[in-house]
């Protein structure tokens, strides 16, 4: 033989080409993100609310809001924590706005959160600041 | 020692062309992925804040992995069809038989009728044949094509009747001679056959919005026209899905490039 490419074996031609490798490539990276998104699809989104100066912010409502095809819907409501930490337990979407306010404190700006599939479980890095009057 | 004739100014002009032909492609994938408005000025070569919410937009407003299964169906059996049907009239046409100058002047009239004017007896016909709303109803129409069938007459042309004759003392039949003798010496005309066929079925627009009856059994051209009746606001999201409909079609040639390219020079003279 003068050709210097070594002999495969006829399974490894059959399976060792790009042919094979590239679509068993992309069909692990889509079951390994499937596995993700389903073991973090809880719906969960966590934060924290401060005042103006940065104070933590208890009894404060915070609601979600659902982007429904052109405009955003409230849709859930919770109470921040002494510590004012709050925690929504079931999200259905991928695309929120996240508001709160106190009365006597201030309110905020709706803050966007946008997640890389429905109800992913996620924590905000950043407080939601009340800082305008209530 | 220089070269009498350097070889760099026409690769300069190749590079400087390429970007150009690149510029449109890089300008979709940019806005895709930032969502910023097209017509800014001055423009940002780099994209600010690039992110991946597009993407996600595209995926939740509509059912896009049924469309592409059903674009990605539709293409297959389309270039199947194809390959089969038009290599078999490809060689019928490069033998002698009676009325053979009328059947290619009949193919060659049929190639100057649009589509639009025989869209309601393919309607017509393929109610018949009960295949509306199905994967074989859609492909149905795109399964043979004129100008594929002269491309491989015209590839079947070049191979000498002594290999021909030879195959048939040997015992083969025509079949054989198709499948065996003619089909690995006509290598660029299955490239041009597949390459023509999936980008006709893949863009097809007007016959999936006529032939379909479910919102489960549009395609993808059909669901960009879809998508673009929900949203309002679509810079982003609109490149996203251009990307998203052009990613298989681009994986597919990345991967064959080589085959194509081989097959588009080599051919018939390969032994």
């Amino acid at each position: 033989m003068y050709d210097d490419a070594p002999v495969r074996r006829g399974w490894q031609r059959f399976l060792l080409n790009r042919f094979v490798l590239v679509p068993a490539a992309i069909a692990v990276v889509t079951l390994a993100w499937n596995l993700y998104v389903a073991t973090h699809d809880h719906g969960l989104v966590s934060g924290r609310v401060v005042d103006a100066v940065g104070k933590p912010v208890a009894d404060a409502t915070v609601t979600l809001w659902v982007f429904n095809f052109v405009t955003f819907e409230e849709k859930l409501h919770v109470k921040t924590g002494a510590d004012g930490s709050f925690r929504f337990t079931d999200n259905p979407s991928h695309k929120i706005e996240l508001s709160a306010e106190k009365p006597g404190v201030g309110r905020s700006a709706r803050l966007p959160v946008r997640l890389y599939f429905r109800a992913q479980d996620t924590a905000l890095t950043e407080p939601i600041t009340l800082s305008r009057p209530g | 020692m220089m070269r009498r004739n350097p070889r760099w100014p026409i690769h300069a002009a190749l590079i400087v062309v390429s970007v150009i032909m690149l510029v449109p492609f890089y300008w979709v994938l940019k806005t895709s992925l930032s969502g910023e408005n097209i017509y800014a000025y001055p423009p940002s070569i780099i994209p600010k804040s690039p992110n991946l919410f597009y993407y996600v937009d595209v995926w939740y407003s509509i059912p896009f992995a049924r469309y592409f299964l059903n674009s990605v169906a539709v293409s297959a059996i389309a270039v199947a069809a194809n390959v089969v049907f038009n290599a078999m009239a490809g060689y019928a046409l490069t033998r002698s038989f009676a009325g053979k100058g009328l059947v290619i002047l009949l193919f060659l009239s049929c190639m100057m009728v649009p589509f639009q004017a025989t869209i309601i007896p393919a309607y017509l016909i393929t109610g018949k044949l009960g295949l509306l709303d199905s994967w074989l109803g859609l492909a149905l129409p795109q399964c043979s094509t004129i100008i594929c069938i002269f491309v491989f007459k015209a590839s079947f042309e070049a191979v000498p009747p002594s290999l021909i004759d030879a195959a048939r003392i040997d015992g083969l039949s025509e079949w054989g001679i198709i499948w065996r003798v003619m089909m690995p010496l006509a290598k660029s005309a299955v490239a041009t056959n597949v390459i023509l066929s999936f980008i006709w079925s893949w863009n097809n627009f007007l016959w999936p919005l006529i032939m379909t009856r479910t919102p489960e059994m549009q395609t993808l051209p059909l669901g960009l026209a879809r998508f673009l009746s929900y949203q309002e606001d679509t810079t982003g999201a609109l490149y996203a899905f251009c990307i998203m409909v052009l990613a298989p079609g681009l994986l597919l040639f990345l991967m064959a490039q080589k085959e194509f390219i081989q097959g588009l020079t080599s051919g018939a003279t390969k032994g």
